[in-house]
């Protein structure tokens, strides 16, 4: 009887089991990419025994990635959930059928679910305001009451970064778990540091839960370190994990962050004793929370006014510092002199400081030396570059400021800073034979080296006066004197020489004459005469002759008479000669002399 | 009155010599200290007051070598040579930037010692010493002309007046020549004159070319030590 009893009790419970079954079909969204998972989930409540799999309606729009069944029982109350992982195909709306289970010969259908597919991201933020409703009956994420809360807005007196992850997070307030990601400055410069903030919001638990960065494109992405805190959104206080980057653009144009995504897993651990005991898990499907992607526009560094010493940096209080590592030296030493940038965002990505070449130095430039440093909250960007200066002779040398120029944003203008000038004391070198050559340095046997060449030094004067020379050649005038002297003398030479001698012809003959002592002078000083005077050669002529020319020349018949005499008589003395005679030598003398000085008187 | 006058003009000299001075010692000053730019700007302000001084433009062509710019320094220590080419220090540094440039002052295969004697007098005081000679030429053939004497002074002065003549011809037709310096760190030649004829080849600074023919903002050149010829913008060189 008992057991007739016992029989019908659970009989009775069966029954009344069978009659509290419940199935329910969820979505982990309802809105979803193309690269998205969608988690269908079937919870059947009530049911116990065995059960045969849901009968899914037909699904044109995904594809049945995988199958999985839980079971727990809290309570005396069994569930068992049914997990499919679908991937979508097309964009659009898809309607996920109505979804039969049987058991106990009976048959339990489910609501059809409707989500939208669309082709990227974007479009699942924007449908997210419209699908609130159908959120609140399809997952764990969202809650309905957070539906109602109020829209809050972010201080306007917070850091452009702050103020957009806050205000991306009270959008996104009536979800339990969410990402947000934010950039201080969408339209960068070239090279200039911008911080990307990645938040993972959360007011419940979780766990297991991989963060996958954003996949960036035409930028440099730095990790800056990672921070937790809490927010109150629409009076509900959650907390946040954050993760900072520094992002550098290296060239002009759009540059793209991707969506940064957390994979979470609500509810308690997989590994808690109850699950182990039922062999189930409490826990509820996995879930993905995604950061919407970020375009940056990135601007190039005006061209007007770029400096020379402008490698590529942009930012604000840059500085430069220089340093050698030995300030005395000896000759043929290394120096090496180390010049350091700093400042912020990544230099990493700017050119090469060009130290200028030093005078009396050999330079051996090393590869620069960049990386970023964070301490505080703010990252810092450092480059070194080193150079090994090696004198070639003792002195003292000063390295010379070096200047490097950077782009400010905020004032939009470019700023030069430079180093201060290091003074090296080099003295003389004392190995001699080392064997180790820098190349600037030539040995010779004989103890003497040529260690290099420069330029003379400054003449510390203006020249002295100009040379007699160069002052000469500024009288251009005395060119003219001289050549007009010259040509006075040609022309002298050519036509007055003849004239002078015409002129002089009775002085001269005259003054043979009062010298004369013999016939022969006086008839030389006569023949001299009528050449010089007339042209008359008395060699070539006889005195027919000579007389004959007289008259041409204007002299009258007496005077010519009286030369004839004269004449006669020289010839006389000349050929027929006897002792000399020195009275009659001057008597003759000074009837020629008469005779001469009327042919002066006479002629033309 | 004569004597305040006189007071007043040597005060006037002293205080000139004074200022110039004290002008080039801080000239050098900077120099000393590195800043070439700073001297470089003294100097030539002084060039403008003291023009066609050869130590001024060694001096700037010594700024222009420290700076780097050896193609100017190449210009300034040519007119310094055109102008004292005695000085051994001018011709040293004329030297030195032209070798920068590939050039060389003396032409290859030639004596060193010919090339000193050739450019032994400035043209200026070649020009002087041809006038003398003239002077003396033209005096001794009037002397002759006139008195028949010194005959044979008068043909020695005739001969050494058609060696310098000679000389003088040969310099002031290098004068004439219109040679300049390339003075950028590396010009292009290119066949016509602007920037849509192609380059034919690039000159780097310190070359020494010789200007042909001169349209709008280009120079037609010879670079001499290539033997190209070609036009280059007139920026980048600079005519000495």
């Amino acid at each position: 009887m008992k057991r007739v009893i016992l029989s019908f009790l659970l009989l009775s419970l069966t029954a009344f089991a069978a009659a509290q079954v419940s199935v329910v079909a969820r979505v982990n969204k309802t809105a979803l990419t193309l690269d998205d998972e969608l988690t269908l989930s079937v919870e059947v409540n009530g049911a116990a025994g065995n059960m045969l799999m849901p009968e899914l309606p037909s699904l044109p729009a995904f594809n049945v990635y995988s199958r999985e069944i839980r079971q727990s029982t809290i309570n005396g109350n069994s569930s068992t959930v049914f997990r499919y992982i679908l991937l979508p195909r097309f964009v659009g709306k898809a309607t996920i059928g109505a979804i039969r289970f049987t058991h106990n010969g009976k048959t339990y259908k489910t609501d059809p679910i409707t989500v939208s597919i669309y082709r990227n991201a974007q479009g699942v933020q924007k449908s997210q305001p419209a699908s609130s409703a159908a959120k609140a009956s399809s997952n764990g994420n969202y809650d309905s009451a957070a539906v109602k809360r109020p829209r809050e807005t972010a201080d306007p007196n917070l850091p452009p970064l702050e103020r957009n992850l806050a205000n991306q997070a009270y959008a996104r307030g009536d979800e339990n778990y969410f990402l947000v990601a934010a950039v201080n400055d969408e339209n960068p410069y070239v090279n200039q540091s911008v911080t990307l903030a990645v938040r993972f919001y959360y007011n419940r638990s979780f766990y297991d839960a991989p963060y996958q960065k954003p996949a960036v494109s035409n930028i440099f992405m730095e990790e800056m370190g990672s921070s937790q805190g809490t927010q109150s959104i629409g009076g509900v206080l959650y907390r946040y994990e954050e993760q900072r980057y520094q992002l550098t653009a290296p060239s002009a144009g759009k540059a793209t962050i991707g969506p940064a995504t957390v994979r979470y897993m609500t509810g308690s651990s997989p590994f808690s004793a109850l699950d182990r005991l039922f062999g189930g898990s409490a826990v509820s499907a996995e879930e993905t929370a995604r950061s919407a992607p970020i375009t940056l526009t990135v601007r190039p560094v005006p061209s007007a006014g770029k400096p020379k010493t402008f490698y590529g940096a942009v930012g604000t209080g840059y500085t430069i510092t220089a340093e050698a590592d030995h300030t005395q030296v000896e000759a043929g030493e290394a120096v090496t002199l180390s010049v350091t940038v700093k400042g912020p965002g990544n230099l990493k990505s700017t050119s090469d400081l060009e130290i200028p070449a030093l005078d009396g130095f050999k330079s051996y430039p090393s590869q620069a030396v960049s990386d970023t440093t964070t301490s505080g909250g703010k990252t810092e960007g450092y480059k070194i570059f080193k150079t090994a200066l090696v004198p070639a002779a003792s002195g003292i040398y000063t390295i010379p400021s070096i200047k490097w120029s950077y782009f400010d944003p905020e004032s939009n203008t470019y700023k030069t800073i430079h180093t201060n000038p290091i003074t090296l004391q080099v003295s003389p070198s004392t190995k001699t034979d080392s064997g180790f050559d820098f190349g600037a340095a030539a040995s010779t046997t004989n103890g003497f080296q040529t260690l290099g060449k420069d330029i003379a030094y400054l003449k510390t004067t203006l020249r002295p006066d100009i040379s007699v020379l160069e002052k000469v050649s500024a009288w251009r005038l005395i060119n003219w004197i001289m050549l007009v002297i010259l040509g006075v003398s040609i022309l002298f030479a050519s036509v007055g020489r003849k004239s002078l001698a015409q002129k002089r012809a009775y002085a001269t003959a005259r003054g043979l004459l009062k010298k004369a002592q013999s016939d022969e002078a006086v008839a030389e000083a006569v023949s001299g005469y009528l050449q010089q005077k007339m042209k008359i050669s008395t060699g070539s002529l006889p005195l027919k002759g000579i007389v004959a020319s007289l008259h041409k020349h204007g002299v009258t018949p007496a005077t010519s008479e009286a030369f004839s005499l004269l004449w006669q008589r020289l010839d006389t003395a000349r050929f027929a000669p006897g002792a000399p005679d020195a009275q009659n030598g001057q008597e003759l003398a000074s009837q020629a002399l008469d005779i001469l000085k009327l042919l002066e008187e006479e002629s033309k | 009155m004569k004597r305040i006058l006189l007071f007043f003009w040597l005060f006037i000299c002293f205080a000139g010599i004074c200022r110039g001075e004290t002008t080039l010692q801080q000239a050098e000053e900077l120099y000393r200290q590195g800043k070439f730019s700073a001297a470089l700007s003294v100097y030539e302000n002084e060039l403008k007051k003291t023009p066609n001084d050869p130590h001024l433009y060694y001096n700037i062509g010594n700024c222009y070598f420290k700076m780097g710019s050896k193609g100017l320094a190449a210009a300034n220590y040519y007119r310094a040579f055109e102008l004292a080419p005695r000085d051994a220090d001018i011709r040293h540094n004329l030297t030195l930037s032209l070798a920068a440039g590939g050039e060389r002052l003396v032409p290859s295969g030639m004596p060193v010692i010919l090339h000193q004697a050739f450019f032994y007098l400035s043209y200026a005081e070649l020009k002087g010493l041809f006038f003398v000679l003239l002077w003396l030429f033209c005096a001794l053939a009037s002397i002759w002309l006139i008195k028949r004497k010194f005959g044979k002074m008068l043909l020695a002065s005739a001969v050494i007046l058609a060696i310098s003549g000679g000389w003088f011809y040969i310099r002031h037709t290098l004068q004439q020549q219109h040679l300049a310096v390339i003075a950028v760190p590396v010009a292009e030649i290119r066949s016509g004159p602007g920037t849509n004829f192609p380059a034919s080849a690039s000159a780097a600074q310190g070359h020494l070319v010789t200007i042909q023919d001169d349209k709008d903002e280009w120079y037609e050149v010879i670079v001499k030590s290539q033997g190209i010829k070609g036009w280059v913008e007139k920026s980048a060189v600079e005519q000495i």
